[in-house]
């Protein structure tokens, strides 16, 4: 599998693929536009190398937060999923509990 | 179990191995990320031209490369609390099992449903199967059942040693006249191996671990009482 820098699994790592991508995209869009104002190739490349790392930075917090967000409602569709399975029928039922009390 | 050269973690049996994985990731997006800005200007300074032997201060940057860090430091360390508060959390266990070390092999102990105790030594390379795995066999596995809460009790009747099944999530010092206790719940049902990771002598290195995990329902018809 390809690991950046040596140790990091883009391949298999959830939203490091899309980061690493997005910065990508971001250091080439802030270092070209600096240099196509500022016609200095250093700073050109500092900006670069600055916005790659904001812009990789932003997209992992926003993909890791929603991707947790998403774990847990799967694992709350998980759990009742089996409950409904396991209580269908009886007293215990959710779907039974709920239709009681809209009825009320 | 792990593969060859393998360099990260194995997948998640447990909804803590889960969350150790995330922060896992976590983490080293932000130190690959520092280490791509720390040789970015390291190569930098090497390739300028520019130097200047005249510089006082720099309050601006260094007022930056303190908190900049500190913020980083606090990014990184609310997760691995809450993974650590998480793994200290006792959820109401349906079963214990005492596993304790000596030199060189593990004895379970299943006494809430009788007086099971059995020792689990390595298979030697002569006495495998084919198929089997070298040093990561034993002659008893210890049984438990997926999708309900497990407490283990360690310890040790001699020296050091440490219970652990990477795949779990779990790492316990077996520690001679203490008890540590650990809980997991497994997710998934299999064959799960690890190995003493507390330096214990001559044979440290040959006296693994291996739990077969097994649906609650076949684990309640007792095939682990039956030995």
């Amino acid at each position: 599998a390809f690991k950046l820098l040596g140790f990091l699994d883009v391949e298999n790592t959830p939203c490091a693929r899309d980061s690493i991508l997005y910065g990508s995209l971001g250091s080439v869009v802030a270092g070209f536009g600096h240099f196509l104002f500022t016609s200095r190739i250093k700073r050109s490349c500092d900006v670069g190398v600055g916005g790659f790392i904001l812009v990789t930075l932003g997209c992992w917090f926003h993909c890791r937060y929603n991707y947790a967000k998403q774990r847990i409602r799967e694992r709350i569709a998980r759990e009742e999923i089996k409950k409904k399975i396991l209580y269908e029928g009886t007293h215990l039922d959710p779907e039974r509990k709920h239709n009681s009390n809209s009825s009320n | 179990m792990a593969h060859p050269v393998q360099l990260g973690l194995q997948d998640a049996t447990s909804p803590i191995m889960e969350e150790l994985i995330a922060f896992h990731d976590h983490a080293l997006m932000i130190v690959c990320l520092i280490s791509f800005l720390v040789l970015y200007v390291l190569s930098s300074v090497l390739m300028t031209k520019l130097t200047n032997t005249n510089i006082t201060d720099a309050q601006e940057m260094e007022t930056i490369w303190t908190i900049l860090p500190a913020i980083i430091l606090i990014l990184i360390a609310l997760p691995s609390l809450r993974i650590l508060y998480l793994t200290d959390e006792i959820n109401n266990p349906s079963f214990t099992i005492k596993s304790i070390g000596h030199q060189w092999y593990w004895t379970y102990e299943y006494t809430d449903y009788g007086g099971l105790i059995f020792n689990s030594y390595m298979l030697p390379p002569l006495f495998l199967n084919p198929g089997d795995l070298r040093l990561l066999e034993v002659d008893n596995r210890v049984v438990l059942p997926i999708e309900a809460p497990v407490r283990m009790m360690i310890t040790s009747q001699d020296v050091l040693h440490s219970w652990t099944i990477p795949t779990l999530g779990l790492k316990t010092d077996a520690v001679p006249g203490r008890l540590n206790q650990t809980t997991f719940t497994a997710m998934r049902p299999g064959v799960y191996y690890g190995q003493c990771s507390e330096i214990c002598g001559a044979n440290h290195s040959f006296m693994p671990i291996v739990a077969e995990l097994i649906p609650l329902k076949i684990f309640e018809m007792g095939p682990v009482f039956t030995l």
